[in-house]
């Protein structure tokens, strides 16, 4: 077998995996996940410890009374 | 937080590691299959460590987090390159190495690449994100790879046994954890059951390499089909 035709070959199936990815997660947008191991897994890294984001700072303070009042 | 069934179905997974290298060595193949055995190590190894960052850290850190990924992309990886070697004794005959070898870097990289594409679009975090994608894109081309190397098991009439189980349990691996995967992605509410599948899985995975090293002789051979007589 050629190195061209391996390399096309691997294209292949990798056009065929990623075709099949699509298909099977495209009714969804959860995230995935399909891990090797039996260890219980945790929530996505980038979805641990990230704190609720604060209100905008311009709501936060309070709105000064006009001077004529 | 994990339960205690979690637990248990952790150390079991481990203990099957385990016994595939044990089973592996008694019966004289651990050097034939090095790469199945190799990547059992490793699995057991990551376990371990785990378990420390799970014990140090707690299972909502962060740290356990990242640990449980990263592990995932090297163990994902592993598991590809053991897949890889599967290819290399079926096709032992041909004298492909250096072809398989080629192929599945190329394969690699491509996935890698395809990764990095579309951890691009997806905001911020990019490094996190770029491991879980690649674990998981890998997971699809396992599949792939491993009925294509079911056609090439057919069509060259390969007639060893233990070999032909380590590929049909590789098989039917990668298409539980797809089939949960993809139940889990059409029927949401599923999300937490399913979740707790994908262990289970892992644990009954090295199971099966155990019973064909254990039980299954390294020489036996399928029997060929009788062939039907035609009547002239």
């Amino acid at each position: 077998m050629s190195r061209k035709l391996t390399v096309v070959a691997a294209m292949a199936i990798l056009v065929a995996s990623m075709g099949l990815k699509v298909a099977v997660a495209a009714h969804s947008d959860l995230t995935p996940v399909a891990s090797v191991g039996s260890a219980p897994p945790p929530k996505e890294p980038w979805r641990v410890g990230s704190a609720p984001p604060p209100r905008e700072p311009w709501r936060t303070a309070s709105v000064p009374s006009s001077p004529w009042k | 937080v994990p339960g205690t069934s979690a637990y248990v179905i952790w150390l079991l997974g481990a203990l099957a590691e385990a016994s595939v290298l044990v089973c592996s060595w008694r019966k004289g193949s651990l050097r034939k299959y090095l790469a199945l055995n190799v990547y059992m190590l490793v699995c057991i190894l990551v376990s371990a460590i785990r378990f420390c960052v799970l014990v140090s850290y707690g299972f909502g850190s962060r740290e356990y987090a990242y640990c449980y990924y990263y592990s995932d992309v090297f163990l994902t990886i592993g598991l590809y390159f053991a897949l890889t070697s599967l290819y290399a004794h079926v096709l032992e005959e041909m004298a492909a190495e250096k072809t398989i070898r080629l192929g599945a870097i190329v394969l690699l990289l491509g996935t890698a690449a395809f990764s990095f594409a579309i951890v691009m679009q997806s905001g911020p975090r990019i490094v996190g994100r770029f491991f879980v994608e690649v674990s998981q894109n890998l997971n699809f081309v396992g599949l792939v790879l491993t009925y294509v190397l079911w056609g090439a098991v057919f069509k060259l009439r390969e007639t060893r046994t233990q070999l032909i189980q380590l590929v049909l349990s590789l098989g039917l691996y990668f298409s539980l954890v797809t089939a949960s995967f993809a139940l889990r992605n059409l029927y949401p509410p599923l999300h937490s059951v399913l979740q707790n599948l994908y262990p289970v899985i892992g644990c009954l995975f090295p199971l099966s390499w155990a019973y064909a090293f254990w039980r299954v002789p390294g020489d036996a051979r399928l029997a060929p089909a009788r062939l039907a007589v035609v009547p002239r």
